[in-house]
């Protein structure tokens, strides 16, 4: 009987001897620091990573042309020494430095770069990032005019065939539902066609049979055209337009028109090189970049990757900027439950605690710590309305409903975070850009009196509101408040529903809503990103909203020339257009410095022109809330920064919430 | 139609084994047992390992093993093959499938990923695939949510971590559950036996994210003695296998304490009284064999549950376990690794099935004749 137990034991025991090799952390040197990244990567393949524990590591992993300076998030140099920029501001020449090297001694080349964005662009890799390049010459040909032309000639015409089958004539609210319905306006968004630029933005009267046809001929010839201009951009992307490599160390970049934000895009990871000879060898695809075959040329190395356990990285010797670089080793680890990761970091286990990753209920205790950092993010929160249903194209009735709901109650009870209520639709802190005033807030005798003037008095007369938001708890809260606010404050009576995201992205795209939630994120920090959606029909407008000189401010803000060229037509509709008056010598001649910076001011200056139509005139939206970035740091962390410091004294908030590994250490001799 | 008739089918086959005469199981079996060691020797070690342990497995097999764990094994193969037909049905019925939901608007690229990952529509031909997979290339298969990894590359790591905490568990259980239990029947209706049974229905009623919590609280936050969650050191295992054995330390002490109540009734104790031997001897060396019999037989598939894990407790103490690969991997629509997670769940309940029979023998006597 006892020896039996004793020899279960003695097994027992060996067994949990063994257990000591599952401990790998014990045999790996001890980090520097560790920090709680999220969610586990799904990939570390720049061209087919997409979310933000993602861009972390592999923004240490690898380098792009440029590089996000820790504390302005400007343009540093990269794998790029420096750059040049033509004095038309549409090609930027980029010098890359010799001794840049990728983990396994061989060096970067410009061939390299010319590798991996075509790679990111290649449509059948079906990378979600491939957009972000498009501002270079050819780029959106090469990647989706196919799908385009394919999309144009397959369920495209055979929805038009149903249609002009069953129908003589329809008329233009029809048309238009028919066109969101049938995803139209994605591939024809570029089109130079007169006749499909005026059936696309049809909106008075019907359309007979024979329009109908031309626009079916249209269809024709654009999907050919495209079909052309993809095959033209395969055989000269990489090699004659576009980008192109003269030598081994230089990469030139053509733009299709001047974008001040290119250089953002350089630093963003889907831009960044990725090794072909690793890439390419056989049985590699889909795992190139796990820690046995992975080479890298970032500040740091891939050492381990224990799945749901930890990442492990150490300091990249052969990198160029090595000197720099004050961490030996870190460990990144996933954790998916807010608790254990606060009390991983109260309790020291963890030095740093990324984006909001804590329960939500703790924010105000939370927030009176030293050690949170909060600042604004590049997102905002709002509702959609539709412009073209009764009484939503009463601009009057907008304006009051915009009018009756309190932000600050929302942002404080419901939500708690410290998020700001919106007013504007670009975030904050976007540098060189201010948020026009605005007439969005809370004033209720206004919004009572619009209302009345609009013929609902009191609210009477008014049909019930639907809002419409996206199955979440959150969303929920939220709707539930403002239908009881714009109950209680102007007698609307408003119900939220809610549907699946399919049901609910269909819903909003065929504009059958009433009221519907929706957010949005910036891709770069331009206000363009935010503004360039309220286009006439642009395909994330869905609101019905249209403005001839809110187009044009866009269109111009994305290519000055034109604007340049012939100023006055447009200058007489704006309202400070003596901002733009005094630019406008600078922006004509001068050096390429000079030119620039006027260019960037107009540019600015007529995007808060867009914006203030949308929040002065006709508010088509309900901005709502800006979305806040929150992080925990440990004090003995350095180099984190939660507000940018500009040379010249000003700061601003660190909206992206970028914070570069490469130039985050520990201070030495900290508790 | 034809699916059903097909499971039917597999059901008689598996059912027949247990009637497989001595003669047709020391035959079958061990060539099974060589297949098995065969491919995962293969898989593990390459081609020569592999039929070493092939040969050297059957060998043993056909000279040494008994004929119950012939049977068992004979059991062992046809039952695996079916659980990852029938499962490939079901999770072919459940609504989604792993290419869902993705920006992949193109048919033409689903149609690729399907290719390249080998999940036809179908769910036969699916079956048809992963068994030679399984079998010819002895993998199990790439992970179709978790890039570039194959599915042993994510269940490897995490099972000898689930399966460490499961034991320590399972040690704290048995020592925990019996001794409440046994103190418990030896003295019923005292003051202990309250006393243990109240321990106990808190033990049962607690949910193991409660009880986990206020370990966490107590022992982390407070004093500071363990730390909070993730692995990496021997005082990482501690609270997520103490979290893990108290419902069944509890369960156990209940089985233990029914299990002494009836054995103390039976006649060869009174006879070991009447002997005059002292108390302790007749409860260690009579009837603790007889009050483990119910324990046992709970502890078999019991312990294939503590061994993969438990969701809630890795999820709690960020232990990187194979229990969440069981969940993650169902809610991904991550078939491979769906039918991964089956088969080592299956295989550890058939194992410790047999590790119950065999116990069962040694502790009743009774039972042994018909091995």
């Amino acid at each position: 009987m006892y020896r039996t137990l004793i020899s279960v034991l003695l097994a027992f025991a060996f067994t949990l001897l063994l257990v000591g090799l599952t401990f790998s952390a014990s045999l790996d040197a001890a980090p520097d620091y560790r920090f709680i990244n999220g969610t586990e990567p799904k990939t570390l393949d720049p061209h087919l990573a997409t979310g933000e524990p993602e861009n972390r590591i592999i923004s240490a992993l690898f380098e792009g042309l440029t590089r996000y300076d820790p504390k302005t998030l400007e343009a540093a140099p990269g794998v790029a020494e420096r750059w040049t920029l033509s004095s038309d501001l549409k090609t930027y020449t980029f010098h890359l430095r010799k001794n840049a090297v990728w983990s396994n001694g061989r060096p970067i080349t410009a061939a390299d770069f010319i590798y991996s964005w075509k790679r990111v662009l290649d449509p059948a890799l079906g990378g979600e990032y491939a957009y972000i390049l498009f501002p270079v010459q050819f780029a959106e040909a090469y990647n989706a005019y196919k799908s385009y032309a394919e999309a144009i000639r397959g369920p495209l015409k055979a929805k038009l065939a149903a249609l002009i089958e069953k129908n003589d004539s329809i008329d233009a609210a029809r048309w238009q539902k028919f066109l969101a319905e049938a995803d139209a306006h994605g591939p024809l968004k570029a089109t130079e066609q007169k006749v499909l630029r005026d059936l696309l933005t049809f909106k008075q009267g019907s359309l007979n049979r024979e329009q109908l046809n031309a626009f079916s001929q249209g269809l024709d010839l654009e999907a050919k055209l495209l079909l052309e201009k993809n095959a033209e951009a395969r055989q000269k992307l990489g090699k004659t337009a576009g980008f192109m490599a003269p030598d081994e160390h230089t990469f030139v970049v053509e733009l299709k028109a001047p974008t001040p934000y290119f250089l953002e895009i350089t630093s963003f990871y889907p831009s960044m090189p990725v090794p072909r000879f690793v890439i390419e060898q056989p049985g590699n695809d889909s795992d190139w970049f796990t820690p046995k075959k992975i080479v890298s040329n970032g500040p740091f190395l891939l050492k381990t990757w224990n799945v749901n356990e930890r990442i492990r990285l150490n300091k990249n010797s052969t990198y160029w900027g090595h000197a720099e670089v004050r961490t030996n080793a870190l460990d990144v680890l996933p954790t998916e439950q807010l608790t254990t990761s606060l009390n991983m970091y109260l309790t020291g286990e963890a030095d740093w605690l990324t984006n909001n990753l804590y329960p939500s209920d703790l924010v105000q205790d939370l927030r009176r710590r030293a050690d949170f950092h909060s600042g604004p993010a590049l997102t905002v929160y709002y509702y959609r309305f539709n412009n073209k249903k009764k009484p939503f194209n009463d601009v009057r009735v907008r304006h009051a409903l915009n009018l009756a709901v309190d932000r600050k109650l929302i942002v404080e009870r419901v939500l708690g975070l410290g998020q700001l209520p919106a007013v504007s639709f670009v975030p904050p802190g976007m540098l060189g850009y201010d948020s026009p005033p605005s007439k969005i807030g809370l004033d209720l005798a206004l919004a009572r009196e619009l209302l009345a003037q609009a013929g609902f008095p009191g609210g009477q007369g008014f049909p019930e509101v639907g809002i419409l938001y996206n199955t979440n708890e959150t969303h929920k809260k939220i709707a539930e408040v403002i239908a009881d606010q714009l109950k209680r404050n102007l007698g609307v009576a408003a119900k939220a529903y809610n549907q699946e995201w399919q049901s609910y992205i269909s819903t909003v795209r065929g504009q059958g809503y009433d009221i519907a939630r929706a957010a949005w994120v910036g891709d770069y920090s331009d206000p363009n990103t935010f503004l360039d959606m309220w286009v006439t029909n642009g395909g994330n407008n869905q609101t019905g909203f249209s403005s001839p000189i809110y187009d044009q401010l866009i269109a111009y803000a994305g290519n000055l020339e034109p604007f340049l060229a012939n100023p006055e037509g447009l200058l007489a509709h704006l309202k400070e257009p003596a901002m733009i008056r005094q630019e406008l010598e600078g922006a004509r001649a001068g050096s390429v410095a000079q030119k620039s910076a006027a260019w960037g001011k107009i540019r600015m200056q007529l995007m808060r022109e867009a914006e203030s139509i949308l929040v002065q005139d006709e508010f088509p939206i309900m901005p709502i809330y800006f979305y806040v970035n929150s992080d925990l740091v440990n004090p003995r962390l350095r180099g984190f920064y939660s507000e940018l410091e500009f040379r010249d004294g000003k700061r601003a908030p660190n909206f992206k919430g970028i914070h570069p590994l490469r130039d985050i250490w520990v201070e030495k001799g900290q508790p | 139609m034809i699916e059903a008739i097909t499971i039917l089918v597999g059901f008689v086959i598996i059912a027949s084994t247990a009637w497989l005469g001595p003669k047709s199981a020391r035959i079958a079996a061990p060539l099974l047992l060589a297949g098995m060691l065969y491919i995962g020797g293969r898989a593990g070690w390459g081609q020569l390992t592999g039929v070493i342990l092939a040969v050297g497995g059957g060998a043993l097999a056909y000279f040494f093993a008994p004929l119950r764990v012939l049977r068992r094994v004979a059991f062992l193969v046809p039952s695996l093959v079916l659980l990852i037909y029938t499962t490939t049905l079901l999770m072919y019925r459940a609504p989604g499938n792993p290419f869902a939901g993705e920006k992949v608007a193109d048919p033409q690229v689903e149609m690729a990923l399907r290719a390249h990952y080998g999940v036809p529509k179908d769910a036969t031909q699916f079956f048809f695939v992963y068994m030679h997979r399984l079998v010819v290339e002895g993998t199990l298969g790439p992970s179709i949510k978790v890039a570039g990894r194959s599915v042993e590359e994510l269940i490897g790591p995490a099972l000898p971590v689930s399966i460490s905490i499961g034991l320590l568990a399972l040690a704290l259980a048995c020592a925990i559950g019996l001794t409440l239990g046994v103190c418990a029947g030896l003295r019923p209706n005292s003051l202990a036996d309250y006393g243990s049974m109240t321990l106990v229905l808190f033990g049962i009623s607690l949910p193991n994210f409660v009880i986990g919590a206020l370990f966490i609280i107590i022992f982390a936050l407070k004093l500071g003695w363990l730390p909070v969650a993730g692995w990496g050191g021997y005082r990482h295992l501690i609270m997520p296998a103490f979290t893990l054995a108290l419902p069944y330390a509890a369960y156990v002490a209940r089985l233990a304490r029914s299990g002494t109540l009836e054995v103390m009734q039976q006649d060869f104790i009174r006879t070991a009284r009447a002997k005059g031997l002292p108390r302790n001897i007749i409860v260690l060396k009579h009837a603790l064999k007889g009050s483990l019999l119910p324990v046992v037989s709970f502890l078999g598939p019991a312990a294939a549950g503590i061994m993969t894990g438990s969701f809630v407790v890795e999820t709690l103490f960020g232990v990187p376990g194979i229990g969440q690969w069981f969940v993650k991997g169902a809610i991904n629509r991550d078939y491979s690794v769906v039918l991964g997670t089956a088969i080592i769940y299956s295989g550890l309940i058939t194992s410790f099935n047999l590790v119950v029979d065999l116990a069962y023998a040694w502790l009743d006597p009774r039972v042994r004749g018909t091995l």
